[in-house]
């Protein structure tokens, strides 16, 4: 009886703390539900049609979407260069928000003011951002020509091939900010006691940062890793406003070496108005994106230390 | 009381029905988990939807009974001075103004919710009528005492279709200004400065002279271009004066049934080949040395750009200059290139009014109002374009010197007006575009032949001209 009673109080208590957890979530749920597992159902159905966006004259094509894109030479390319793009741009990205974040956590006078500058271009919008970059960039009255003419260096043309990719490169690291506060705080989170008994076994400064720091901050690296692939993935907006686009849905003539896959998609979609082409392109890089993630998750049973071993909790 | 419409009445019981649709378990019986879920989520979605479709599916009667008419235009086209004008002058009618966005137009007119009357160019009107999208607008032209067909000028010609081609057939569109986008607008103190003769502003120069003549007005120095002799606007179109051109040797740009181009005809690859050499010279901006804000506005009126490619409608950027601006600058005839004088418009923005438009009575009310009205006469005298309709071309303004010589030049070029080959497979000068500019630049860059370059737009334009076919049948 006692038992009957115990199981029967806690299933009565366990529905309620679903109810709670699942009534707290529905917001978030909703969001998904709605903003992002419909319009992706949305786009698998529309990818299987010749679809131009507006017209009511449409028909299902089955999968010529997808065997096309596989003959598409622009498309592989774009594919070949976003996945080059990202192979540069991560590395950089992560161990320059780790750098940052290292001499940020010295002591150092007014550290909170350094802090808060390199902070300061993570929170401006990006549209503004590539905009202000584009006057910089500018060959003929852009202020970082105007800098290397100070010490007599040419100027050069950024916003074209190939300078074009190392313009984008510059511009997302401009907004190093956000990740350096992310390492900042992991390299805060490493107890002080293992740096010093490293330093009283005879470890110098890099050995003490490179087998001691980096493993035990190597989630948050992690971290940055992933959400920095998927970032440097999905890239359009910079390298068109880099470039001499318009407005949305109006002529891009982007360079070449920063056309990336979603700026094709983005030219599928408002140029071509090939709603049902470009929906299959973007089917197909998520699924790219999501082998590129797995692999890197699984890689990083190799290279990242978790303090509690998961494993063996189970 | 008028009646609502049946949507709106339904839109307002939405709320209690989405709720009462799912009803309460007997007292003292637990919902299950699932059930739980189940119900929740489809009642805050039916909550949720209520205002979103609301927002997409607005109520197309006030709530004092009138009208609502949707419109999607540009603020600065279409005044909130005018909008309370209009409805002054009919009170049965409210206006809606959407901010133009073509994305959101799309959206609308897939949802078959479209706006009942949207800003929209004369070229580039084919797909949208070969589409079935676009109201005729022959019936109300045939009744109006304002709008008819002999007071509009033939500019309005590139919203005809007759179901093959532009030009004929019934008009789905008008015309609110529109200019002869190849003509030239030039700086005469630059010319002085360097010794060159200025343009005639009677008598067209061909395009190699321009270019030649480009050459010398540019100035660089240290690596940077200090003066560009010529800028043809090369970030806003490509496609419209390479087909003219194209015209003008006495070429043809899509085959007789509109589903095919060839870029590889003698005519083609001189006109592309001219705009490669222009690139290579370094004359003006392009995609390998563009203007730093995509126009060449600012470049010419700090006198760093001695001639730009633009229509009619750039002369409204200098009334409010300086004098030493007004006094020098001067516009000359479109250039031409082989023996044929063609002087198109590239869009010839207008209005149109949608297919599933629900108030079509009232959206040409407001056509009238604003084609032929108090604002198309305000228009006609700011100089920000040229009219379309007949009457109103002797309003152009001409109090400035500047206006009297652009004044006359443009009269005389009236006269070589023509249409541009528009194909309802495809989107204009936006698909045409970037296929140009990327095929272009590596010509420019020696990385293959002009020829090569007119093989490869050729395939990949006829394979977004056959998906076109494909989609439109």
């Amino acid at each position: 009886m006692t038992t009957k009673g115990t199981r029967r109080r806690r299933k009565g208590w366990q529905r309620y703390s679903s109810r709670t957890f699942y009534l707290f979530a529905s917001p978030w749920l909703l969001g998904f539900a709605l903003l992002t597992a419909l319009p992706l159902g949305y786009a698998l159905a529309i990818s299987f049609t010749n679809f131009d966006g507006r017209s009511p004259r449409w028909r299902w094509v089955g999968l010529r979407n997808y065997t096309e894109l596989f003959d598409d030479a622009d498309v592989l390319a774009s594919m070949v260069r976003t996945l080059a793009f990202t192979a540069i741009a991560v590395p950089i990205m992560v161990a320059g928000g780790l750098g940052l974040a290292v001499l940020l956590n010295q002591r150092l006078k007014a550290v909170g003011l350094f802090r808060a500058i390199f902070f300061l271009p993570s929170v401006v919008p990006m549209v503004a951002a590539a905009i202000m970059w584009k006057l910089i960039f500018n060959r003929d009255v852009g202020i970082l020509n105007e800098i290397l003419d100070v010490i007599s260096i040419p100027p050069v043309t950024w916003l074209v091939d190939p300078n074009a990719f190392y313009a984008l490169v510059i511009l997302i690291l401009w907004g190093l900010g956000g990740g350096m506060v992310i390492m900042l705080a992991a390299l805060q989170g490493v107890p002080a006691e293992l740096e010093e008994a490293a330093i009283i076994d005879g470890a110098n400064r890099w050995q003490v940062f490179w087998n001691v720091t980096v493993p035990m901050i190597s989630p948050v690296i992690f971290f940055q890793v992933v959400t920095g692939v998927i970032f440097t993935f999905q890239i359009v907006i910079q390298p068109l406003l880099l470039s001499q686009t318009r407005e949305v849905g109006q002529v891009t003539h982007v360079p070449e070496s920063t056309h990336l896959f979603m700026v094709q998609v983005y030219e599928e979609y408002f140029a071509n108005n090939r709603y049902g082409y470009a929906s299959a392109m973007l089917w197909v890089f998520f699924l790219v994106i999501l082998v590129v993630t797995l692999i890197v998750l699984r890689s990083s049973r190799l290279w990242v230390h978790y303090e509690v071993d998961s494993e063996a909790d189970r | 009381m008028p009646q609502l419409p049946r949507r709106t009445q339904l839109i307002g019981a939405a709320p209690a029905g989405a709720v009462s649709q799912f009803p309460r378990p007997p007292a003292g019986q637990h919902i299950s988990r699932r059930r739980f879920l189940t119900s929740s989520a489809l009642a805050a979605g039916g909550a949720l939807s209520v205002p979103l479709l609301g927002a997409c599916n607005a109520s197309t009667e006030s709530g004092d009974g009138k009208t609502v008419l949707t419109v999607m235009y540009m603020a600065n086209e279409l005044t909130k001075e005018q909008i309370a004008d209009f409805e002054a002058k009919n009170p049965d009618i409210k206006i809606r103004f959407i901010a133009h966005d073509g994305t959101r137009l799309n959206a609308m007119l897939a949802s078959n919710e479209p706006p009942d009357f949207v800003r929209g160019p004369a070229v580039g009107s084919a797909r949208t009528n070969a589409q079935g999208l676009a109201t005729e607008l022959d019936q109300y032209l045939d009744k109006s005492s304002v709008l008819n067909k002999e007071s509009l000028l033939p500019v309005n010609d590139s919203f005809r279709w007759d179901g093959k081609q532009i030009g004929s057939g019934p008009y789905y569109g008008l015309v609110k200004d529109w200019s002869q986008d190849a003509t030239l607008w030039y700086n005469r103190a630059l010319f002085k400065e360097a010794k060159i003769e200025p343009l005639s502003t009677t008598e067209p120069i061909s395009y190699d002279e321009l270019l030649e003549i480009g050459k010398k007005l540019t100035k660089k120095s240290g690596g940077k271009t200090q003066v560009y002799g010529l800028g043809l606007e090369w970030a806003w179109n490509l496609y419209a004066p390479l087909s003219m051109m194209i015209l003008q040797q006495g070429g043809e740009v899509y085959s007789s049934d509109l589903t095919e181009t060839d870029m590889t005809t003698p005519q083609a690859l001189r006109a592309l080949k001219w705009y490669v050499d222009f690139a290579k010279a370094g004359v003006g901006p392009t995609s390998l040395d563009p203007a730093p804000d995509g126009a060449d506005l600012s470049l010419f009126l700090a006198k760093r750009m001695a001639i730009t490619q633009d229509g009619y409608w750039y002369g409204g950027n200098f009334v409010e200059e300086s004098d030493e601006i007004k006094n020098n600058i001067a516009m000359a005839p479109a250039p031409v290139m082989g023996d044929k004088r063609i002087s198109p418009t590239y869009a010839g923005w207008g209005a149109y009014i949608p297919a599933k438009a629900k108030h079509k009575d009232e959206a040409w009310k407001l056509m009238e109002y604003f084609m032929a009205g108090k604002p198309s006469e305000d228009r006609a005298k700011s100089g920000w374009g040229i009219p379309a309709l007949k009457s109103q071309l002797e309003m152009m303004p001409q109090e400035l010197p500047y206006q009297k010589q652009v004044y006359q030049t443009q009269q005389a070029e009236l006269e070589y007006a023509e249409q541009l080959p528009d194909s309802p497979y495809i989107g204009g000068a936006t698909a045409w575009d970037p296929v140009l500019n990327k095929h272009l630049l590596r010509a420019i860059k020696n990385e293959v032949t002009v020829e090569a370059a007119g093989k490869a737009i050729t395939d990949e334009i006829n394979k977004l001209l056959q998906q076109g076919k494909d989609q439109i049948g």
